[in-house]
Parts: C-alpha cells; structure tokens; sequence
C-alpha cells in the first residue's frame, strides 16, 4: 500500500471499536466497581489505539507483507491487553478487593480487550486499503487521460501542416503561371479553411454540422485544383447534423481519396460522401473512383482516423475500408449517434 | 456616370489590392486613400465620396466608429474589409452593402462591385432594394452541339465551377459558360439567393439550416446535399427566408 492514507482514518476506524465496547459495557455499570473497571479497560484500550495506528501505518509504509503484519500486530495487541489485565489487578488492590497480583490469573479474561484492539486494526485496515485502491484507480484513470489527450492531439497536428502545405505550392504554380484568377480563388478557400480550424476551440469532437463546413472548405481547395476532373456528392440524412463526430474525422479520408484516387486519373473521377442514421448508429461512406494499386496500403490518413476512433469509442466504432467489386475504393465508419450538447 | 470611390486601410497592400481590382473594371473612380481612421473620416467629410471600402481593424478610429461617426445623408455606401472577426451584424446595422473577408478573391469583389452599382441609383432611399432586372425563364445551356434549355423552376442550386457554373436541376447537372455572379443577377432574388461565394441555393429546397460557431451556417438541401453559407451572406439570407415563409404561409 503505497498510498498515504490520512490521519482520519484510524480516527474514524476507532469510532466503531469503541461504540461497541461502550455499549457492552453498560451492564456493568449496575455492579458496584463495574463502572470503575470497565472506564479503566476502556480508557486504557483507547490510549492504545494511538501507537496501534502508528505501527500498522508505519507497517504499510516499508510495505511488509500481510502475514507478517497480522502475526506483528496480533502479538503486539496480545501483549497490550497483557498489560490492561495488570492495571486491571492494580485497580483491584488499591480498591482493597485484592491484596497482592495474581498472576496465574492475568491471562484470563483477556478476550474483552485484546477482541477490541484486533477489531480496530482489522476496521483500519479494510478502511486504508479501500481508500488507498481508490486513490490509486483515480491516479491511473487522470494518467490514461492524459496520456490519451496527448496522443488525440498529436494525431490530430498530423492532418493540418500537410494539407496547408500541399495548399501553397499549389499556390505557388498558379502565381508562377500568371494565373491570377485562380491563384486568388485559391487563397480565399485556404484562408476560409484557416478561419474555420482557427474558430475550434481545441475539443476533440464536434458536431457533424461543423465537420461538414469544414470538410467544404476544404474540399473547394481542391475543386479549385482539380477543377473538371472532380465530381462530388456529399450528402446528409435528416437528423444527423448534430450528431458528434471526432474533430478533423472525414478531411483526412477524403484527402485520401483525392490524393490517391481521383487524382491519378486520366478521366473525371467521382467522390461521393454520405452520412446517416442507423438507429442509433452514424454511418459515414466515402467512395471514390481510383486505380487499383498494386500494393494493397491504406496510408497514413486511413490509420490516422482509426486510432482516433478507437481512442475516443473503444470498441463501439467499425471502420471498414477496401475496394467494392464496383472497382471503387470505399471507407464505411459506424459509431455510436450521440447528439451535442444544447448548449454548445 | 462613375462612382467615387474611397479606400481605407491601414495596410498599403490591402489598399492596393482593392485599387487593382477597380482598376480591372470601368464605371469606378478612385477619388482617396486613407491609412487611419481619424484621418478617413477627415477626407469622407471633404470629399464627399459615393462609397467607401473600409478596414474594420485600424489604428485609432475602427472602420465601423468611421461610420457610425458620420451622420447618416453623408454616409456613403461602404463595403467592410476584414481578416478575422464577425461584424456582420453590425455592419448590416449600417447599411453597409457588404463586407468581405481578407483575402478577397475575384468572384466575392466583383458581387461586393455589382451590388454598389446596382445601389447607386437607389442611394439615399435605405436600405439597397432589388434593380428592375427582369428575372430569366430559362438559361441555355450548351452539351456538345445540342442547346438545351433548363427552365428557371427547375433549377435546385447553382455552383461556381472556376470561370463557368454548374447548375443542378432534377438530380442532373448542366455545365454553364457563365460566371456565378453574372447568372446570379438574371434570378429573381425572392425565389434564389446567394448563400456562399460559390453557391446559390434556391430558397424552397433548404431543408434544415445550422448555425455553426463561427458565425457560418451549414444548409441540408431536401435531395440530402449539404453546402455552407457563409456569414457575410447570412443576414441577408435569414430576410429572405423570412420573406420567403410569409409568402409561402
């Protein structure tokens, strides 16, 4: 138990203990030295649930293991009864009931005392170890935490430098062909793109509504490129627009598409993007026209997307991607459908 | 007749962008630049321009306390100038024709131009009303050597393909050889309307519209396409949908 317990623990596990023992002592308070007897076990046991604590704690500390700790504890506790029972004599004699120790008899009877004090640890244990597991659960849950956020966001700056890049040496060839129309257009949409990744305020997830802004954004970038050779579809069921998606889920698949897909082609290629409810699952399909290549790869984009997904669903999402034997190239990612916050 | 213009921007490059691009169109006379606030408002009261394109982002006086500062018959028609923000709202307050978003491409400045002009003989009455340019029945479009003709009705949306369009009329798509904004002043504003720098939606297929938070809107057409709308274009589309709503009601 490497976990610190506070202080209010044995302060709490004695509570019991000695409720217990001052309601068995009642009765005896109608005997005649009864109450003096039992105030004085009483007393004493109390005083010794200080450096019982002490010890267990300081036994938990160096980490010992539990047999030795309970045959530590049962001694010690035996041996402060042990002691009990002689104060116990001594009150005896001075009370003038006894004239001398009897100790032949000092064992006996000792069960009251040495009953309670092993209840004590026992109590002061179970409360440590639940305090300590729990503690230690909520350290292990912040530490996953975190170190899943770190890696969201890592796998979230992968998609941004790349495109923005790619986006001004397109730039660049169109200012280097006197293009000035186009070359204009072209900054328009990466500052509309710029603007919309600048308004997120860095959550994870967002709405679908937002995603496909984006994603529209983005994909004027590159009609704007492509021009003519690409055909696009992206289409919405009702009643999904609110539903939350990872941040940045679909630009890095349909960057794919294009990068891979569409833009090797001779001739136009069609892009079509549908998303939809399923019960209470979102469906989201990119298809694309493409080449079939030779090597079977699905990119870097491809893995992106699907470790985000399993960090943020675990294993209630599916992504699915390969070629349909209409000889297009499809991803299909189910997860669960979950609406934003009204607030937001 | 030309309009006179007055740019003010405190970026000399900004200013210069708006000056070629005037440059590339007749009907407009540069008359003033200004790199501040305190001093366009100075030469607005001078010289009396008939639009203004103005920064909202100055040193000293914004473009919009420009604005707001000069009393409203010597207020010109202004277009706002910006990088980074959500004015629009505002800006609309002040009638102002319109208001771009830095940088600006060709298509976007050449619609903000159209609009001055097609404000200018009106101006003084309020806000800009809709010219008397008759609305067209059909537009030709041409496939290979065949003309076809698609009547206005049918036509869903239209989007701006590079210097051409691409109208989309019952799940088809016709490829025009005209530009966004030279198709866009042949519609009739009550039954189309321009959402998007490259896109014009007709009003009676918008089947849901979200707000987003950065002041842009998403809209789900009823065949299930999805486009933005962008929030220079916004207050203007929120009045005619309304409009469009009473009419329909």
């Amino acid at each position: 138990m490497k976990v610190e317990t506070p202080l209010l623990v044995p302060v709490l596990a004695a509570l019991p203990v000695c409720a217990c023992m001052a309601i068995l002592g009642l009765p005896a308070f109608t005997h005649q030295h009864g109450a003096a007897f039992r105030s004085l076990y009483f007393l004493a046991c109390l005083a010794w649930l200080m450096p019982l604590a002490l010890l267990q704690r300081a036994m938990w500390r160096r980490e010992w293991p539990w047999l030795r700790m309970a045959l530590v504890l049962l001694s010690a506790t035996y041996a402060m009864s042990l002691l009990n029972a002689v104060l116990g004599q001594r009150l005896a004699i001075s009370l003038g009931l006894e004239t001398d120790y009897r100790w032949a008899e000092l064992v006996e009877g000792l069960d009251g005392c040495w009953l309670a004090l092993i209840a004590f640890c026992a109590v002061h244990a179970v409360a440590g170890y639940y305090l300590s597991l729990q503690r230690m659960r909520l350290h292990l849950a912040q530490a996953q935490a975190a170190a899943r956020d770190a890696e969201l966001r890592a796998l979230r700056l992968q998609v941004n430098p790349h495109f923005l890049f790619n986006s001004l040496n397109a730039i660049s060839a169109l200012v280097a062909a006197q293009s000035n129309r186009e070359a204009n257009r072209m900054l328009a949409c990466v500052s509309d793109f710029l603007r919309a990744t600048l308004a997120h305020d860095g959550r994870h997830e967002h709405a679908l509504a937002e995603e496909l802004a984006l994603l529209d954004a983005y994909l004027e970038i590159e009609k704007a490129r492509l021009g003519e050779r690409l055909r696009l579809t992206m289409k919405a069921g009702p009643d999904v627009l609110d539903a939350v998606v990872p941040y940045l889920m679909l630009q890095p698949l349909v960057e794919n598409a294009i990068r891979h897909g569409i833009a090797p082609l001779a001739a136009p290629g069609r892009l079509d993007i549908r998303v939809e409810r399923q019960d209470a699952r979102l469906l989201v399909e990119v298809h694309n026209d493409g080449l079939q290549p030779a090597h079977v790869g699905s990119g870097i984009g491809l893995a992106n997307v699907r470790e985000r997904l399993r960090h943020l669903y675990g294993d209630d999402q599916q992504v699915e991607a390969g070629w349909g034997e209409d000889g297009r190239f499809g991803v299909r990612i189910a997860m669960p459908l979950r609406a934003v916050e009204a607030a937001a | 007749m030309t309009i006179r213009v007055v740019i003010i921007d405190d970026e000399p490059l900004a200013r210069l962008a708006v000056k070629t691009r005037l440059a590339q169109r007749g009907g407009f006379t540069l008359v003033g630049e200004f790199g501040d606030g305190d001093s366009a408002f100075d030469g607005i009261a001078a010289l009396r321009p008939e639009l203004v394109f103005v920064d909202v982002e100055m040193p000293g006086r914004t473009g919009l306390e420009v604005l707001a500062a000069l009393p409203a018959a010597q207020r010109p028609m202004a277009i706002l100038l910006t990088a980074y923000d959500g004015f629009a709202l505002q800006a609309f307050d002040l009638a102002a024709i319109d208001y771009l978003l830095k940088p600006v491409d060709d298509e976007r400045m050449d619609e903000a131009l159209d609009r001055a002009q097609q404000a200018f003989p009106y101006r003084g009455q309020g806000r800009t009303t809709a010219p008397a340019v008759p609305a067209v029945q059909t537009f030709s479009v041409r496939v290979g050597a065949r003309t076809v003709l698609v009547p206005v009705a049918e036509v869903e949306r239209i989007e701006a393909d590079g210097d051409y369009a691409t109208l989309h009329a019952n799940g088809k798509t016709w490829l025009v050889r005209e530009r966004l904004h030279t198709l866009a002043l042949q519609l009739d504003p009550r039954q189309f309307h321009r959402v998007h720098r490259s896109s014009i939606v007709r009003l009676d297929m918008i089947a849901e519209l979200r707000a987003l938070t950065n002041r842009d809107a998403l809209l789900r057409l009823r065949d299930g396409s999805v486009l933005r709308a962008s929030r220079t274009y916004m207050p203007a589309l929120a009045e005619a949908l309304q409009q469009f709503n009473k009419k329909s009601a």
